[in-house]
């Protein structure tokens, strides 16, 4: 998948791991556009939210548009340059796109509560809360990116770079490979999440719905990329890919585990500063903080991990719901009806279908 | 023909046949997640202990050996499943 032969001519009639193709067609069939989701009665909303609810409700905007920032391009520019199957690199530049569409939808939201929308943005790089969190969102993907750029500029051995000697080595950066997609699962997973709960409660109580519906086709869409990396992960670990993954994935397994539970922890800290004015009706910090390890448990067993955490039952019962994305519902003329794009109908035709047929 | 749906720690019981697995398990008020419900996102799937399922659309979420997803199969014969967290019914 990754550090094998160039891609070359994008085709796709030989595929390795036709499971991407599938990923790419799902996810073009959700196509959506932030604007088929009216967010007027939510200017309304906003303005009698009280200060402390309203705090939480644009932290975790912020947090959303950060790391649909970090998602929209990383995956390109860090995993491009180094993949080696066709129908891989689409399906990379497929799920970057739509969270293209996801950051967009985040300024629609925005410009249509608030009166003057760069505030919003403005405090996004310089909030200590948000800045500390990208840091360890980010270091992986920093560190793949350096690597592979110095691979491609000098390939592999010692080199002096301004008075500094780097190292290059393919299998080092293998495993910063899988470390970075460890991350980026988790950032799905579980990062998402603790914003989609809170964006959810609002709704619980017909509050912010029109944001509601909007998070809803965004959990829709992360569902399906966490899917994507989940494949990409186990095909490296089941040995079906590159043999020298598995040793990999093998060695790594005690960082990859701490990766989980350290965004766990990171994400109750979160909690903290969210609800650090007051809780809002139907969570508070510590219900969030039970969903976030419920959360963690779900998303390692996945992958084969021993769970980190106690809890076995979902604190959260109302999300599945929420989560659900059969009953997103905009206004009907501008409703894009998802089923209708895929191939719905059986095209293959044998014999004995037309053994009911008599002359 | 009836199969009979079997959950460990739980309790047993007979799908109707028109219910896909996931269906017939919310039909017992068994508290069990889920989200697409149309086998992308794997929220739902449980440990298959015993028994065959048969799919009716291939799942493309990523389904760990030993598991299966209820939202796009149906029981080929009786079957055995453990939900993960436990069997929970919904009061």
């Amino acid at each position: 998948m990754f550090f094998g032969r160039s891609v070359n001519v994008s085709r796709y009639d030989v595929q390795k791991h036709p499971i991407f193709e599938k990923l790419i067609e799902k996810q073009l069939s959700f196509f959506w556009r932030p604007e088929e989701v009216d967010l007027s009665t939510d200017r309304s909303d906003f303005t009698h939210l009280p200060e402390h609810e309203k705090h939480i409700f644009l932290s975790n905007l912020k947090y959303q548009t950060l790391l649909d920032s970090i998602q929209g391009r990383s995956p390109n520019v860090a995993l491009l340059p180094i993949v080696s199957l066709p129908e891989l690199e689409t399906w990379i530049e497929t799920w970057a796109f739509s969270e293209t569409i996801h950051s967009r939808s985040y300024t629609h939201i925005i410009r249509n509560i608030m009166n003057e929308p760069s505030v919003v943005f403005d405090d996004i790089v310089t909030n200590d809360a948000i800045i500390k969190r990208a840091e360890a969102i980010t270091q992986h993907y920093d560190a793949l990116i350096e690597g592979v750029n110095y691979y491609n500029n000098l390939g592999e051995g010692q080199h002096q770079i301004n008075g500094q000697t780097i190292n290059v080595s393919v299998r080092e950066l293998k495993k910063t490979l899988y470390l970075t997609l460890m991350s980026v699962n988790v950032l799905e997973a579980i990062r998402f999440y603790v914003s989609f709960a809170c964006s959810f409660a609002f709704a619980e109580r017909s509050t912010m719905e029109g944001n509601a519906k909007i998070i809803k086709l965004i959990a829709r869409d992360e569902a399906l990329h966490l899917t994507g990396t989940q494949h990409i992960l186990q095909l490296m670990a089941d040995g079906k890919d590159d043999p020298e993954m598995v040793e990999i994935a093998h060695e790594l397994r005690n960082e990859a585990r701490q990766i989980f539970i350290d965004a766990a922890e990171q994400e109750k800290d979160w909690a903290e500063y969210l609800f650090q004015n007051g809780s809002m009706i139907g969570l508070n910090k510590d219900i969030l903080c039970q969903y976030v390890e419920y959360i963690t448990n779900q998303r390692m067993t996945t992958l084969g991990f021993e769970p980190a955490f106690a809890i076995s039952q979902n604190p959260l019962p109302w999300m599945n719901s929420w989560l659900n994305s059969d009953n997103v519902q905009v206004a009907p003329q501008e409703v894009e009806v998802s089923s209708y794009l895929v191939g719905q109908i059986d095209s293959e035709v044998q014999s004995e279908d037309f053994s009911n047929f008599s002359l | 023909m009836a199969n009979i749906v079997k959950i460990m720690e739980g309790f047993s019981f007979i799908p109707r046949t028109e219910l896909n697995l996931l269906e017939a398990l919310e039909s017992q008020n068994i508290d069990i997640d889920y989200q697409c419900r149309e086998g992308f996102c794997g929220s739902c799937q449980v440990q298959l202990v015993d028994g065959e399922v048969e799919y009716f659309s291939d799942p493309i979420a990523y389904v760990p050996e030993g598991r299966i997803l209820p939202c796009c199969c149906q029981a080929k014969g009786d079957l055995t499943v453990e939900i993960p967290g436990g069997c929970h019914v919904k009061k």
